[in-house]
């Protein structure tokens, strides 16, 4: 060994990073804002990325990414945007069943910390008629950005019904507040607020103006209830599953008996995307290397795996299905095989081996509660992962 | 000091060198790598190591644990570029070192030592950040057509000598050798394996062809014993007075970044290739950079989309035919740094400690000892001796003794030592300010 090469392991220093950006959540409050607004930038960028390589189309990714920011990710980087992207696309797509014109049985979408998701524009798009309501919830600096992208970008208002040749009728439908940080429209809300806020509100159907209690609802959480304590996280699925769309499932504590006594609760389901596995190897750096960054996934040691992603759907009132599989599988499994070779074309990915373990360590779980059966009726055939 | 002596020490600051120096070193570099052939020979003892990615923190530990240049001889097994933010540090330290000290450092070609692969993955920008255009990046790729595409190891000792450190829990069974060697980077010993030691022919009663080997392993024809372990080189119980055809009873060991090549059945097939160019999408030199082995029979495709997968048999057979004892390759992460496979016949070696500063695995370089039994004589084992003896084909040439030394990620933060802390890359998709 040759003794003159100084040990750098041994040099470490003692606490913490020290200088530069090893900043501390009491002490720099600014400075966790704007590792924040990296993390969301990093999100739209990535999308961005994903579609100007051909992985996915999205005709709103360029106006909800920051001007000037674009940047090429990796092909493993584009490979789980796309996996993850579409895979909550096809849920979202079987919940809301086939465009029919003469459908009037509407849906519901609530997104929760939507940030800069592109998602409604590309379901209003898609769909003659907006069939569904679609909620985005999310903090008043958040909503305000995206109520500004959608005023100086004429593709996310044509998206919203407001065209070029707009008559006063068609203007007075979409309206924006005095702070210009909610929105309200037919089929597109916004709503600033602070979910953990939402527990302690007095009146539930006044805090999110618009919702209507009872349609069949779905809710999206894309990495957002991991930030929050599992006690906030857990107290944010229960407003929506106990107080604001009443009692259903199997809510702990309560009888049989009482279950039973309810009747027309609104079918409600839940799609999350989460990091998981955080105690091996891979798990333990991307906790420590996010927590550098001032990034801490709060709920993650407690849906640490497959199997309590499971239960906890169960034990949170989405007792008729709970599923969930990680974002290798959903590569692996979802993709069909054309698709598949359409995407490993678009570029040469030479990082199989850290392909399987970053998309070994996120999952994306689904559960639902539905007393006739019918509005989650599409997900049943859909391939969950089985095990840990 | 000279001014080659002056660069090194300069990058293994890790601070660059003028861009006009850079095209003085890769000018020699290339002069030099000319000369040699597709697949360099290699004398033991020799540390082979796996893919850097520009990860410099992580070379310097890498010399530290191995030993320094050129006190150490080292064997690089490509990759040297892309993911890492230090690829040209860590690619121009080694290219200097390759120059001045030509015999001691071998490098060979990865997948990502390629115009195509580094304007993806990363080495391209780097060049273009750093020195504000791309000639230095072009310096950098004349080289790449120029490395080597394999290296035959030749004369490895079939027996480690025990580290002083060993362990007494680990010491060796009567008439046994050591044969695998497991270190950390504090240099202790975490594993060993030792295997039963062949006879040596001086205490046999008959002629030691006739004679079935012992559990599998047996000599190459015409070879003598193995050396007592206690033993000094060359002395009589060693068998070597005989003279002429003394081999060491070790096969040569080949070395490639990623694997074997169905259009490549013997090492002399890898000397035929025109090598002087860009990777190709396919064909042999492709599929030599390229391929990865798996528990599969035969051939199948490979999911990166170049290269093949290889099976147990394939890899047995192209060791027997090539009077091979072992391919050592890299090319794939292996969370422990390294990997036997399929009998010991192949070794993913990985030398790039919490890949990407996002794995959290560590790494390993493998260290092959010198046979100092064979009275300076090895074998040239690449297909050209002894295959039409009958006893040949039952036989199997006895693989190196090989010691690991695995070692995990430099801190990145030490003083005297540029601080940039990289950010690994997350699917991170949430826009909920963090607040506490």
């Amino acid at each position: 060994m040759a003794s003159h090469i100084p040990n750098l392991n041994t040099l470490r220093r003692g606490r913490g990073r020290g200088r530069g950006i090893g900043r501390t959540e009491e002490t720099l409050p600014s400075g966790k804002d704007r590792i924040v607004q990296g993390t969301d930038n990093d999100a739209s960028v990535s999308r961005l990325s994903a579609v100007e390589l051909g992985y996915l189309e999205d005709a709103y990714a360029a106006v909800l990414t920051p001007a000037g920011s674009a940047t090429r990710r990796l092909p493993i980087i584009n490979r789980g945007t796309y996996a993850r992207t579409t895979a909550i696309d096809q849920l979202v797509a079987r919940f809301l069943g086939p465009y029919l014109p003469e459908n009037t049985h509407k849906k519901q979408i609530i997104s929760l910390g939507a940030g800069s998701d592109t998602r409604v524009f590309r379901l209003l798009s898609s769909r003659q008629t907006p069939d569904f309501v679609y909620h985005e919830l999310d903090f008043a600096v958040n909503t305000a950005e995206k109520i500004r992208a959608i005023r100086s970008a004429p593709v996310l208002q044509r998206a919203l019904g407001i065209g070029s040749e707009l008559s006063s009728e068609n203007d007075t439908r979409v309206t924006v507040s005095e702070t210009g940080d909610a929105l309200r429209s037919p089929s597109y809300h916004v709503h600033p607020v602070d979910l953990r806020s939402l527990s302690t509100c007095s009146d539930p159907v006044a805090a999110l103006p618009g919702v209507e209690t009872g349609l069949p609802t779905l809710l999206i959480s894309e990495c957002c209830l991991v930030y929050l304590s599992p006690i906030e996280a857990e107290q944010v699925v229960s407003f929506f599953t106990q107080r604001l769309f009443g009692h259903g499932g199997a809510v702990s504590g309560l009888g049989d008996s009482l279950q039973e006594a309810q009747v027309n609760v609104a079918p409600l389901g839940l799609i999350l995307y989460e990091p998981i596995r955080p105690n091996d190897a891979f798990g333990r750096t991307m906790v420590s290397n996010l927590a550098a960054r001032g990034i801490q996934l709060k709920t993650l040691p407690r849906y640490a795996s497959l199997e309590a992603q499971r239960g906890r759907f169960q034990e949170q009132g989405f007792g008729d299905g709970q599923a969930v599989a990680d974002i290798e599988f959903i590569w692996k499994r979802w993709v069909n095989e054309d698709e598949k070779e359409r995407v490993a074309g678009l570029e040469m990915l030479d990082e199989l081996e850290e392909w399987q373990l970053l998309a070994r360590h996120y999952c994306i779980a689904w559960g639902w509660r539905d007393q006739d059966d019918t509005a989650f009726a599409g997900w049943k055939d859909l391939e969950a992962q089985q095990g840990e | 000091m000279s001014d080659l002596d002056r660069a090194i020490e300069q990058l293994r600051a890790c601070r660059l060198i003028p861009e006009s120096q850079v095209r003085e070193l890769c000018y020699k570099a290339r002069e030099l790598l000319i000369e040699e052939g597709n697949v360099v020979s290699v004398d033991a003892p020799v540390t082979i190591c796996g893919d850097i990615h520009g990860q410099f923190h992580d070379l310097m530990e890498l010399f530290r644990v191995g030993g320094d240049v050129p006190d150490t001889n080292y064997l690089f097994m490509g990759d040297f570029v892309d993911r890492g933010f230090y690829s040209l540090e860590s690619f121009l330290l080694l290219l200097c070192l390759k120059v001045r000290y030509p015999d001691r450092i071998t490098l060979i070609r990865g997948n990502h030592e390629s115009r195509q692969i580094t304007t993806v993955y990363g080495f391209y920008d780097e060049c273009i950040r750093k020195y504000g255009s791309a000639n230095v990046w072009r310096y950098c790729c004349e080289v790449f057509d120029y490395l080597a595409l394999g290296a035959i190891v030749l004369g490895a000792s079939s027996e480690l000598e025990p580290t002083s450190t060993t362990a007494l829990s680990s010491m060796p069974i009567d008439d046994s050798e050591l044969e695998t060697e497991v270190l950390n980077s504090r240099g202790e010993v975490t594993m060993s394996t030792y295997r039963a030691r062949q006879r040596s022919s001086s205490d046999a009663s008959t002629d030691s062809r006739n004679i079935s080997p012992p559990r599998d392993i047996s000599a190459a024809p015409g070879q003598a014993a193995a050396p007592s372990r206690s033993g000094a080189p060359g002395t009589g119980a060693s068998g070597d007075g005989n003279g002429s055809a003394v081999t060491s009873r070790t096969g040569a060991v080949l070395c490639v970044h990623g694997g074997l090549s169905p259009l490549i059945d013997s090492v002399d097939k890898i000397r035929l290739i025109d090598r002087k160019q860009e990777v190709p999408h396919e064909g042999a030199m492709c599929d030599l950079l390229w391929s990865d082995p798996d528990e599969i029979e035969g051939w199948g495709l490979s999911p990166r989309g170049a290269g093949f997968l290889f099976g147990g048999d394939i890899v047995k057979q192209f060791n027997h035919l090539n009077g091979l004892s072992l391919v050592a390759r890299a090319h794939q992460l292996v969370m422990e740094g390294y990997k036997e496979m399929f009998d010991g016949g192949i070794v993913t070696v990985w030398s790039a400690p919490n890949y990407c500063y996002r794995c959290g695995n560590v790494a390993a370089i493998l260290e092959l000892g010198e046979d100092t039994s064979g009275g300076g004589t090895v074998a040239r084992s690449n297909g050209e001796y002894g295959r039409s003896n009958g006893i040949v084909s039952n036989s199997r040439v006895v693989s190196p003794g090989r010691r690991y030394r695995v070692f995990e990620a430099a801190a990145q933060d030490t003083r005297g030592m540029p601080a940039k802390k990289p950010v690994a890359d997350y699917f991170l998709v949430s826009f909920f300010p963090l607040l506490s």
